[in-house]
């Protein structure tokens, strides 16, 4: 747009696609923000799977056994009244598949209606119209607000948010509740919740090679040390530790190691197993592979937008005193956010009118006062209009006549 | 973006996912059934023969070998499962699988986040989920941010049922603040109030009204006291008169919108709440970051180091707050030393361009936008 500018037909820089036709940027806007969308779409995608592979086996199993046992009984030599007792019992254990499977198919259901619903709400985005696009852009941001808080434990804000926003659909937050139950056990010290985790999604984690049960295990062995129960711990190593040794014999080691040093020790390196913060260390791994296991993103989503926004509008002009109570980085608490955040780049020049604070551009062109202080026309027009054709600079209280202003070609 | 891709995917493992459920069920049935009737079977029986129940055993894992569940299941899985995976190849596709990716190794301040969070929620109104946040993240400051809005809120609550007392009440003790900003929402307030006066308790309580609060505005507002003034003439069909536009609810709601933008302003608060800016604009930069992110995958240490980002963010214009000139021959921004200057011919460059250009002599350049010429001296420095 700006390139355009250059006068007597030199264009500085070719226009860009985007310039030359603002549909195109607008839409190319939009489907570029959709995208940013992955953990919305992702996350049902992942339970919807985990369930159905949960549900498959499940169904196999008892299929399976019913069928054993039908074969066993064939083998055995039973009685009529045994045979029928065996009957009778294989038919009410398939009935209680059918609730089973019922009751899966229900939760099942609930997600593919929950994809909908997202899918929905992104295809619901659409070119032009405005209040639609401010409306899915404060969705946007009570989402990732809601994101926020069910990652730092929030969850009662997080809940009240989504209800009075009506995003509990867009919302993962009985997933977040199955990590809480997890979390909340691990800060009162019990590994036995993120154990059976673990035994749940076990194929995944192994593909994924976490070794999270193992950091687990080390836990539960680290605190029979500390209570000094070390026959127990050595059992227990040789049952949950020795599995590991291929791939963590070091870790493994210095573990087996606090049996001669004791919870007292002062030699730093195995002091530091015993350091209460190891629980809080297994809470972030645990959130880790949390957001791992459903495809979410590994920071919060408020981080990265906040990131990615702070950098994009930080340029040294907001740092200035007599910096505009709009701008974000006004504010002390954006400024100390944005603080390790680099600038931004400008090669373009952008024109904020001092007075109406509008974009200057070939419709609202930049015009310069004698004093070299410059205006956009409209403006100055106004001003002029109201003035009898006088023009007062508002920063320095010059004068001068419309006529006096001359052009400035910005390229 | 091809979201009817995604939708199409969907379809098919919503439809799979049904006919799976409702093929399993099938099968179960079938196994219950042929038990069902052996144990019919069983019944129908004659006392005696002990083998008959073997061979009605082994008929029954007959059959139910022949009938095959196990294939059958397996065979339903497979389809399921291949619906879902195409289904998640479509997504990685189209969506950016790692926004995180773009993210610097950092961390931000959980108490700044958190206060900038309680201030969002109060800025915009919603004082039950600021409280409950606040009540929740035990953040010590952020309760003070709750006061100042609330006030601005009670005031536009009252608005919202006509009442303008408390607004009143407001510019009045902000009077100096608003005449020194050339704001004219006290007078609009006052309009308002004269037209409830006018139309609940007649012309001369109106009149009245005028002769008390009009006066001071005089000076600034003669054209529109004199229309509000028009009012008497039409007190008994305001409504079809040429006033009516000051009885109508968007005249309101504009001026509610003012009063809510000067309260701001005197708060020392931006209109739109700072969080929605920042988020909104990171919506916007994080395409141009993951494509960047992606381009110096190699160098994490550079990417953390970076002091200006190394490509330009376009944003929409509501992201504008300051003037910036790029020097369009050296593509840097201007600074204090580096000022803009206007040469004769109305184009703009940047001062060490200027120098350059001049190979620092007095004698005449050419612009290298047009072919007129100037001297160093003949620029002179603009400000925006």
């Amino acid at each position: 747009m700006e390139a355009e500018n250059g006068v007597n037909g030199t264009p500085v820089l070719a226009p860009t696609a985007e310039s030359t036709n603002s549909n195109v940027y607008s839409n190319d806007h939009i489907s570029e923000s959709i995208k940013l969308d992955h953990q919305l779409m992702k996350v049902p995608y992942e339970y919807l799977k985990k369930s159905m592979r949960s549900n498959n086996r499940m169904v196999e199993k008892e299929v399976n056994a019913v069928v054993a046992c039908v074969a066993e009984a064939v083998d055995k030599s039973m009685s009529k009244e045994e045979a029928m007792q065996h009957l009778t019992s294989l038919v009410s254990r398939l009935q209680g598949l059918k609730r089973k499977l019922d009751e899966s198919n229900k939760n099942e259901q609930l997600q593919v209606q929950r994809s909908r619903a997202r899918l929905d709400h992104l295809s619901s985005l659409k070119v032009g119209d405005k209040d639609l696009q401010a409306e899915w852009n404060n969705i946007k941001v009570d989402r990732i607000l809601v994101d926020y808080m069910l990652r730092s434990s929030y969850y009662c804000t997080a809940m009240k948010l989504a209800e009075s926003s009506n995003i509990k659909e867009l919302a993962d937050i009985d997933i977040f509740f199955d990590a809480r139950k997890v979390i909340d056990a691990l800060h009162s010290r019990d590994c036995s919740e993120a154990l059976q985790w673990c035994s749940e999604n076990k194929t995944k984690l192994k593909k994924n090679k976490s070794i999270f049960e193992f950091k687990l295990r080390l836990q539960e062995f680290i605190e029979m040390v500390r209570s000094e129960k070390m026959m127990d711990a050595i059992m227990y190593a040789r049952k949950h530790l020795a599995p590991w040794g291929r791939t963590n014999m070091k870790e493994l080691q210095q573990a087996m190691a606090t049996l001669a040093f004791k919870s007292s020790t002062d030699c730093t390196s195995y002091k530091m197993l015993f350091d209460a913060k190891q629980w809080d260390n297994l809470i972030q791994q645990f959130k880790q592979e949390f957001y791992k296991f459903y495809g979410m993103a590994l920071e919060p989503l408020l981080h990265i937008h906040l990131q990615a926004g702070l950098s994009a509008l930080k340029t040294p002009f907001c740092y200035e005193t007599g910096c505009t109570k709009e701008d974000p980085l006004s504010n002390e608490t954006f400024r100390q956010l944005a603080e390790p955040l680099p600038y931004a780049k400008h090669i373009h020049s952008k024109l904020v009118c001092y007075i109406t604070k509008e974009l200057m551009n070939e419709d609202n062109p930049p015009l310069v006062l004698p004093n070299g202080y410059v205006y956009s026309r409209k403006a100055l027009e106004d001003m002029a209009k109201k003035h009898n054709g006088k023009i007062t600079c508002p920063r320095t209280g010059d004068t001068c006549t419309f006529s006096e202003l001359s052009k400035a070609y910005i390229s | 973006m091809d979201l009817s891709a995604m939708q199409d995917a969907f379809d098919r493992v919503s439809k799979k996912q049904k006919v799976s459920y409702s093929k399993t069920q099938e099968i179960i049935d079938k196994i219950l059934e042929q038990m069902e009737q052996t144990i019919e079977k069983f019944l129908d029986g004659r006392e005696n023969a002990d083998a008959d129940h073997k061979i009605l055993l082994s008929d029954l894992q007959g059959q139910l070998t022949q009938y095959g569940p196990l294939y059958q299941l397996g065979a339903l899985q497979k389809e399921l499962n291949l619906a879902l995976s195409k289904y998640g190849k479509v997504m990685e596709k189209q969506f950016s699988v790692d926004i995180a990716k773009a993210y610097r190794e950092m961390e931000f301040d959980s108490h700044l986040v958190n206060q900038a969070i309680a201030l969002h929620f109060y800025r915009q109104g919603l004082f039950e989920l600021g409280d409950s946040f606040v009540d929740e993240t035990q953040e010590p400051n952020a309760a003070s941010l709750k006061a100042p809005f609330y006030e601005m809120y009670q005031i536009l609550e009252a608005m919202k049922s006509r009442k303008l007392e408390l607004a009143l009440e407001w510019a009045r003790l902000h009077q100096s603040e608003l005449d020194e900003k050339g704001s004219s929402l006290e007078f609009k307030l006052h309009q308002l109030q004269f037209v409830h006066v006018l139309l609940k308790s007649g012309c001369s309580a109106a009149l009245q009204y005028a002769r008390n609060f009009f006066g001071r505005f005089a000076s600034q507002h003669m054209g529109d006291i004199q229309r509000t003034m028009g009012c008497l003439l039409w007190a008994r069909k305001l409504e079809s008169s040429p006033y009516a536009d000051l009885l109508s609810s968007t005249h309101w709601e504009a001026v509610s919108l003012e009063f809510t933008r000067e309260c701001c302003s005197l708060l020392g608060q931006a209109y739109e709440s700072p969080l929605n800016v920042i988020i909104l604009a990171g919506c916007q930069a994080l395409p141009t970051l993951l494509k960047l992110a992606t381009v110096m995958a190699n160098k994490r240490s550079e990417w953390q180091a970076l002091k200006q980002l190394p490509v330009e963010i376009e944003l929409d214009k509501e992201f504008q707050f300051h003037s910036i000139f790029a020097c369009p021959v050296s593509r840097d921004q201007s600074t204090a030393e580096n000022p803009p200057m206007l040469m004769p011919c109305g184009h703009v460059l940047c001062k060490q361009s200027i120098l350059k250009l001049a190979k620092g002599s007095t004698r005449l350049f050419k612009c290298p936008y047009c072919p007129l010429e100037a001297t160093v001296a003949q620029c002179r420095q603009i400000y925006f």
